[in-house]
């Protein structure tokens, strides 16, 4: 005798079948499942956007875990320390949550990032000092700083870097490309009191500019491209 | 028939890119407009600032009742940063020192030195007194070269920048430029707003600066206080630069220079593989080292790297006390500083890095101990009941010990550093030791890398 599947008894177990998966995904949030090539998803998303939070650009946030995401995991896990194995799992989502959160007040409350001088000195950084080695970049970084305690400049981060003429990288738009991890690590350092330039207010790379004032300028000493002077 | 179809072809095409034309064209118009409002702002607003700070100045000279100077006084400097600020938006050829912005700076710098003289009981001297008549005098003209060049623009429509060489002075046939009759600090009349600040400059740059103790009057140390005397050979600061990568796990191997820095610190830069470091010309120590190796994953906790830490620091030679660290992940960044007596020397600072792989010291940074470690007296102080006495009665404190602390304008204070609780937030309290007067306060807040001072 054949089973006469009725019309609506399918439809029903398709329902269920359905919401109960649908609702599995719509709760998902980071770290509950391993996520690797080939992932896609809202947790996919919420990992990308916190890479690229910190400097570790994934392009788009499409949700979709590709080899872009892949190689900003794998930067992600060498620079924390962690075993690099391209892989989203426990280890990695709670590094990448923890160093994402909001700093707390000593009982816990929380009182925001409080690193915005820091990103935007990162991409200072990031745009003239790309390719340069990490103490050239922290150099860069250490200028601005420098700047800040002299009394011909401002006395504010932003009001030094976007001076007119300050910077070319501010006055070609390339301030506004996100900054790298190396930088957003550099200009931390910087801020925390390293030094490399040794007391440096300019710094020029000596093939790509003629600006004789800055020429003129006593030098202090070279890292990379950059010749860093008073 | 085809001619027809391509004529159609070109002209849509030709309309096309009018039109597009005609687009761009307007929308720049409204950019230039935007930045020209801004631009106008910025120096409508710095001429008021500078007005108002010209004004305060002397009332707060005129003033006789110590609350009524405070006030005056304080919204000079206020005033004076806010100037700044606007006189950095206007828009300049290219950026240098700028003598006008040191002079406001300094202006608004020493009228908050005397508010916060004021506030603290104090009287001020007659000698500050000429200071602040003889600033005054300066800023008079200052403000009325400003308010020239305002009334400028309103009348014959300046320009923003002196504008680029047309052809034919280009190619040679043209005067001389402007700018020659700027930079010898001429009175020509200026052609436009930069060049009439320019000359602002050039005629503030032929005055003396003044001289006052404020938070500029040294900005980077002139003479290193820790380094040891004499000077060392290139060769045998390669010797030193090889004895610490000895130290520090690179055995055998000969470092290769890499250039020489200037300054009190200065001295000759060497490289092996990754690692870059700096010895000083005088006293031939380490000031500065890096390793840029790639750093396996983690297999040390912090508490384990501290120790390393401190393992290293003795084999270096230095006796110092650990106080705080920043984790970046797969390096840990330690602060050390000199404890002598009980009492934390806190500008006396070396600053490590050590991996978190292997325990190895990848950076040293030992600028600050070399430009300020020096043997320092301390006068008498309060006992430590006396100060915490002094502190407010609802501030629940855990740890407490003597310091010495920077304070504004390269000077330290002799502090009781206070670590407590009020109100749900950390505090690090500084009572002078000898008056009990609070110096500073820090906040400690934890960020996902460590605890933070704010």
């Amino acid at each position: 005798m054949k089973l006469r599947v009725r019309p609506w008894g399918v439809v029903l177990a398709i329902g269920l079948i359905l919401s109960i998966t649908l609702s599995g995904i719509a709760y998902a949030t980071l770290g509950d499942r391993l996520l690797g090539r080939g992932s896609t998803g809202q947790e996919v998303n919420e990992l990308q956007s916190k890479l690229a939070q910190l400097g570790y650009g994934v392009g788009p946030i499409d949700g979709k875990f590709g080899p872009k995401t892949e190689a900003a995991i794998r930067d992600f896990q060498s620079d924390r320390g962690l075993r690099v194995d391209g892989l989203a799992g426990t280890q990695t989502t709670t590094e990448l949550m923890r160093l994402t959160s909001q700093s707390t007040n000593a009982s816990g409350k929380a009182i925001g990032n409080k690193n915005i001088d820091a990103n935007l000195l990162a991409r200072c950084v990031n745009g003239e000092a790309r390719g340069e080695p990490f103490e050239g970049q922290v150099a860069v970084a250490a200028v601005i700083i420098n700047r800040m305690s002299d009394p011909a400049y401002p006395k504010t981060i932003a009001d030094i870097i976007y001076q007119p003429q300050a910077f070319s990288s501010v006055d070609d738009g390339q301030i506004n490309l996100p900054p790298s991890a190396s930088a957003l690590r550099a200009a931390e350092e910087a801020i925390n009191g390293s030094d490399p330039s040794g007391g440096a207010e300019f710094f020029f790379n000596p093939a790509k500019t003629s600006n004789r004032y800055i020429r003129s300028r006593p030098t202090i000493k070279q890292i990379g491209n950059h010749i860093f002077t008073k | 028939m085809h001619r027809k179809l391509w004529f159609g072809i070109l002209a849509a095409a030709f309309l096309i890119s009018l039109g597009w034309g005609f687009n761009e064209y307007r929308l720049a118009g409204n950019y230039r407009l935007a930045a020209e409002n801004n631009n106008h702002r910025a120096l409508t607003d710095f001429a008021s600032h500078l007005d108002q700070m010209e004004t305060d100045m002397v009332k707060g000279d005129v003033a006789s009742n110590p609350t009524q100077k405070i006030l005056y006084l304080s919204q000079v400097s206020s005033k004076s940063e806010a100037a700044l600020q606007d006189f950095a938006q206007i828009p300049a050829d290219q950026a240098g020192l700028s003598y006008v912005g040191a002079f406001i700076t300094q202006s608004g710098d020493f009228a908050r030195t005397l508010t916060q003289k004021i506030a603290g009981g104090e009287t001020i001297s007659a000698e500050e007194e000429k200071t602040l008549r003889d600033m005054h005098e300066r800023l008079v003209p200052v403000n009325q070269k400003v308010q020239t060049i305002m009334t400028k623009m309103d009348t014959e429509n300046l320009a923003w920048t002196d504008p680029a060489p047309s052809i034919w002075q280009r190619l040679g046939f043209g005067g001389p430029k402007i700018a020659k009759a700027t930079a010898d600090g001429s009175e020509a009349p200026s052609k436009s707003v930069r060049s009439g600040l320019d000359q602002l400059e050039a005629s503030l740059q032929k005055l003396p600066p003044f001289s006052y103790t404020g938070q500029y009057a040294t900005r980077v140390v002139s003479k290193p206080l820790g380094l040891p005397s004499g000077n060392v050979t290139q060769n045998q600061a390669q010797g030193v630069a090889r004895d610490f990568l000895d130290k520090v796990g690179y055995r055998n191997i000969m470092p290769e220079f890499s250039g020489e820095s200037q300054g009190p610190l200065g001295g000759y830069m060497w490289k092996y593989k990754e690692a870059n470091l700096e010895v000083t010309r005088q006293g031939g120590v380490i000031t500065l080292y890096r390793d840029q190796r790639t750093i396996e994953p983690r297999t040390l906790t912090i508490e384990e790297a501290s120790k390393k830490a401190k393992v290293a620091l003795q084999a270096l030679g230095w006796q110092l006390t650990l106080t705080s660290n920043e984790d970046f992940g797969s390096y840990v960044q330690i602060d050390a500083v000199v404890e002598k007596d009980g009492v934390r020397i806190y500008p006396d600072k070396v600053r490590l890095m050590i991996a978190l792989d292997n325990g190895q010291l990848i950076g040293l940074d030992a600028t600050p101990y070399y430009a300020f470690h020096h043997s320092r007296t301390f006068p008498t102080k309060l006992t430590l009941d006396q100060a915490e006495r002094k502190l407010r009665p609802d501030y629940k404190v855990l740890e407490s010990r003597l310091a010495v602390i920077a304070k504004s304008g390269n000077q330290e204070v002799y502090c009781y550093e206070f670590r407590g609780r009020y109100q749900g937030e950390e505090y690090l309290l500084y009572l002078n030791a000898a008056t009990g007067a609070e110096e500073k306060i820090q906040r400690i807040i934890k960020t996902p890398r460590g605890e933070f001072l704010q």
